[in-house]
């Protein structure tokens, strides 16, 4: 277990590295967003460092780098260029949001996509295996704007159910019981298109799992035993666990870069948005600050689920243990 | 598992920028289905038609950063000036008039040289926050602006040098005496109409304007109650202001990015306005809607082809003014634009700007084209056309990737040009990488061939324009950044033209630059787009103020938005050589027409297709 914990840490040195280096390898930088062509010609050298210093851009590279990890490990994530706020303010107001409709989808798509995986598994090859496969398959490959775009338009130009925009009322900023149910009612629609999005990779896996866990001699050898196949199933069910709970926490990282474009549509205020518009100016303190929090949250869920699994499948710990 | 996590992150961003791009395609598509069918649950207009409404929900297509000149990003928006204007004053309004409207000084008298200005304040002027406003403050502005010119690249070269700023003396509460190193005849207009006046009291104390982040204090007709980052603006109107009483008591501007969303929410009611043009995709859409209104506009932008003058083959006058004659813009305005906006004019100045040469056009000629480029040496040698060195005259065209429309234009100007033999490879690239292409290293030459750009009214309005986009490059200027183009004569004649202190004059000579514009060609205006404005009948006061659009201050303050605009000159100075809009030139050109009324729309709705986001001055 501290081994794990040695090499997540370790792991997260290499991301902050990467995190640093990455984006100042794309062509195309902060300064010339700071100072477009336009405007740098006619600008002498101090002028330009007058602007430049404002972020710290006037250093060599490496002097950032070792600025950027004094600031760090003082928990500063320093201040986007685009922004002219510090980025850990910025972080602070977006993750909510993000940590609500990613989490809220992927507990939906979680527990939806295993519930008809394993149903779909224990009838095999049954006229409602083959319907719930393709359905789900075929949700699974429509384009997550098509599915935004669909829902908006039935639950919030026809039906009128679901406001347009944003995560809560902006005109009138709701106060107390009201305030949830208006969250509650914006997260909906973003939600389901990113449930919809997802919930095809967890149907399959789980699906995929249960099939081959029925295969195994020990459920053939329960089911000629006589056992009910509701305990046949329940044995077969941790075990085809597994493979589903690293699918779920792996996602974790990729669902937050995924939402981007749920949240160009439906104008939600998450991280995706906000670093593909950092992306876009080349705001490197913003990049750096979201994917280090990001590769933080891989990494610990990544650390959770291999310190989970032991719990999950026994034989995952009597092989760490040998 | 280590490069797992950084890896996916950057593979999602980039997944999620050409998924994006997709998106925004078939969205549109999309949007037409979505728009067509909604019309079942469309709001009634509001029947009552009052003066002063309580508010008005606006979707802005994005979100600008704190709304000070220092902050703010002018890339989301297409009139972010407008925007930023609602908080802010200017001296005067609005830089597209040649006599531009009084605004926070009552008058401005020029010394005989035009080189000193002495501005007077209205008297009784207050700050947002109750502190008065008075001659401190305008000279306390031009000073900022000259101490952090390259902070606010929008606004503080007018204060650096154009004019050249010198210093300011303030001689009492309401007077300022503005002094300029060259003679600053146009000073009402630009800088006087363009840059916003800032507090002392609150700027005095900011050394990194780049990261003020509490709330604008301005002058304005509203004031900013809140600013949430990526969300939107909330505006209250600003119960003292000085101009007039503020027609709509709150302003909530909200960001929906997505533009066929925020047309959705404004035929269901949900915004008042999209302060963006209607798509050409949707313009019938939203004539047929009931309750909404549309009135057309213009912001005099342009969208132009430029070529890097300082690199062969395009540094040869012959081939830039063959390729020009080989587009055929009319067909891209059919094609790309719907129709709904004018071709390009090959003295490349707006049609409706102040100083452009009047009755011009584009002169499209293949056989005059082929006969330029044999002159020039580009002679058809194998599959197609190249110099005795082997130079060829093929290249490519750099287009903004968010720029869907200029796409379009850039491949019929490539299909076109094939009738003379060049071969153009269009490249549509991300606007980092297309401003770090264009970046100037000093001492080479940007390696870029050609871009497209986007420019906003400013560009067009501002007589010092030609100086910036085409003098040579050099301390002063947008230099090879912009194209890079060097002639002595045109040199001679900008120079002169931006220090010349009759106007009679100063107009002769940026009409001479002109000319030389159109045999030289270091841009060529492609197409000047057209503005098509739909609003909710919530409130009946928008108006189309010329070079602006209809989100704008002016159709929020009482008698702005309905009365013509003064035509009286500057100053009411009885001294002729001091007054600064002489007889002799042009009418004004701020003809106000009013909104069209919902009965009474326009027959012909539109011209136009999508706004402009990236601005390139």
């Amino acid at each position: 277990m501290l081994g794990s914990i040695a090499r997540s840490f370790s792991v997260m040195l290499v991301a902050v590295v990467i995190n640093f280096a990455l984006p100042r390898l794309a062509p195309g930088s902060a300064i010339d967003y700071l100072l477009p062509p336009e405007n740098a010609a006619a600008l002498n050298s101090e002028e330009r460092l007058m602007v430049l210093r404002q972020f710290g851009l006037e250093k060599s590279v490496p002097q950032q780098f070792v600025h950027y990890l004094g600031r760090l490990a003082h928990g500063d994530l320093l201040v986007s260029v685009r922004y002219g706020r510090p980025v850990r303010s910025l972080l602070a107001e977006r993750l909510p949001w993000t940590l609500l409709l990613v989490g809220l989808a992927l507990a939906v798509a979680l527990v939806a996509g295993t519930l008809l995986g394993f149903g779909a598994a224990w009838k095999r090859g049954s006229p409602r295996d083959f319907a719930s496969l393709i359905i789900v398959v075929l949700l699974d490959s429509l384009p997550v704007f098509f599915v935004a775009m669909m829902l908006l338009f039935a639950f919030s130009v026809k039906l009128r159910w679901f406001p347009f925009f944003g995560a809560m009322n902006f005109a009138d900023k709701p106060t107390g019981v009201s305030a949830v149910i208006d969250v509650a009612r914006r997260v909906v629609l973003p939600a389901s298109t990113l449930v919809a999005a997802q919930v095809g990779s967890v149907y399959l896996s789980a699906r995929s799992a249960m099939v081959s866990e029925l295969r195994e001699d020990y459920v053939s050898f329960a089911v000629a035993k006589g056992l009910p196949l509701r305990t046949v199933r329940s044995h077969a069910r941790r075990n085809a666990l597994l493979p589903v709970v690293t699918i779920g926490f792996v996602s974790l990282g990729t669902l937050v870069g995924g939402a981007t474009v749920v949240e160009t549509v439906f104008s939600y205020p998450g991280i995706g948005r906000l670093v593909y518009d950092s992306m876009l100016a080349r705001d490197y303190p913003v990049i750096q600050g979201v994917f280090f929090v990001l590769a933080i949250t891989v990494i610990a869920a990544n650390l959770i689920a291999e310190l989970l699994t032991p719990w999950v499948d026994r034989r995952a710990m009597s092989q760490d243990r040998s | 598992m280590s490069f797992f996590s950084v890896r996916s992150g950057e593979d999602n961003a980039q997944r999620a920028s050409r998924r994006s791009n997709v998106a925004r395609l078939v969205i549109g598509v999309l949007s037409i289905g979505v728009m067509a069918l909604a019309s079942s649950s469309l709001h009634q207009p509001a029947s009552a038609q009052t003066k002063t409404v309580d508010s008005l929900t606006i979707a802005l297509p994005g979100y600008e950063n704190n709304l000070t000149p220092f902050t703010v990003s002018f890339l989301a928006l297409p009139n972010t000036h407008d925007l930023l204007t609602l908080v802010y004053d200017t001296l005067f309004w609005s830089q597209n008039d040649k006599s531009p409207e009084p605004w926070l000084a009552e008058s401005a008298v020029p010394s005989a040289d035009r080189k000193e200005w002495t501005v007077k304040l209205r008297p009784g002027m207050k700050w947002h926050d109750g502190k008065p406003l008075t001659a401190e403050d305008i000279k306390f502005s031009f000073d900022y602006y000259k101490q952090f010119p390259g902070a606010s690249g929008r606004y503080a070269h007018h204060a650096a040098d154009t004019p050249p700023f010198d210093k300011a003396e303030v001689l009492d509460p309401l007077t300022v005496r503005l002094s300029f190193k060259e003679p600053a005849p146009t000073f009402p207009s630009l800088p006087g109409g363009d840059l916003p006046m800032i507090p002392k009291h609150i700027w005095e104390k900011v050394t990194e304007p780049a990261k003020y982040t509490a709330l604008p204090v301005g002058s304005g007709p509203y004031k900013m109650v809140e600013a949430i980052t990526d969300q939107g603006y909330k505006l209250e109107a600003n119960a003292d202001y000085f101009k007039g009483k503020v027609l709509v008591k709150k302003l909530n501007l909200v960001v929906v990015r997505e533009y066929s969303v925020a047309f959705s929410a404004l035929r269901t009611g949900d915004v008042d306005h999209v302060a963006r043009n209607v798509p050409a995709e949707l313009v019938e859409t939203i004539a047929n809607s009931k309750g909404l209104k549309t009135t057309k506009g213009t912001r005099n932008e342009s969208v132009q082809l430029l070529f890097n003058a300082r690199k062969p083959p395009f540094d040869d006058a012959r081939v830039r003014k063959a390729i020009s004659m080989a587009i055929n813009n009319k067909l891209i305005v059919d094609n790309v634009l719907l129709g709904r906006g004018r071709p390009g004019n090959d003295n490349f100045l707006h049609p409706d700007s102040p100083w452009t040469l009047p009755n011009q056009t584009h002169e499209y000629d293949l056989n005059k084209s082929r006969k330029l480029l044999d002159d020039a040496g580009f002679e058809l040698r194998g599959d197609g056309r190249s110099n005795a060195k082997g130079l060829k005259a093929d290249f490519d065209l750099l287009v903004s990737s968010f720029e869907p429309q200029q796409q379009r234009a850039a491949q019929l100007i490539s299909s076109q040009l094939k009738a003379v033999g060049i071969k153009v490879n269009v490249e549509p690239i991300d606007p980092a990488t297309l401003r770090q292409k264009r970046a100037v290293v000093p001492g080479k030459i940007p390696d870029y061939d050609a871009y497209m750009s986007i420019l906003e009214s400013h560009a067009h309005v501002d007589p010092d324009g030609l100086y910036y986009f085409f003098h040579s490059p050099g301390t002063r200027g947008f230099g090879a950044g912009v194209t890079g183009y060097s002639n002595p004569k045109f040199d001679a004649i900008s120079e002169k033209a931006v220090a010349e202190v009759d106007p009679v004059k100063r107009e002769q000579q940026l009409f001479d630059l002109q000319r030389i514009l159109i045999s030289e060609m270091p841009l060529i205006a492609l197409y000047y787009p057209e503005g098509l404005y739909a609003v909710s009948g919530a409130y009946d006061g928008w108006y189309s103020d010329p070079g602006h659009g209809i989100f704008t201050k002016r159709s929020f303050v009482e008698g702005e938005n309905k009365a013509p605009a003064p035509t009286a000159s500057v100053t009411a100075s009885t001294q002729p050589t001091t007054t600064v809009a002489p007889a002799t030139t042009a009418a004004p050109t701020s003809t106000k027409a009013p909104v069209s009324k919902p009965g009474a729309r326009p027959k012909t709705i539109a011209r136009k297709l999508k706004p402009a986001k990236a601005k390139t001055k």
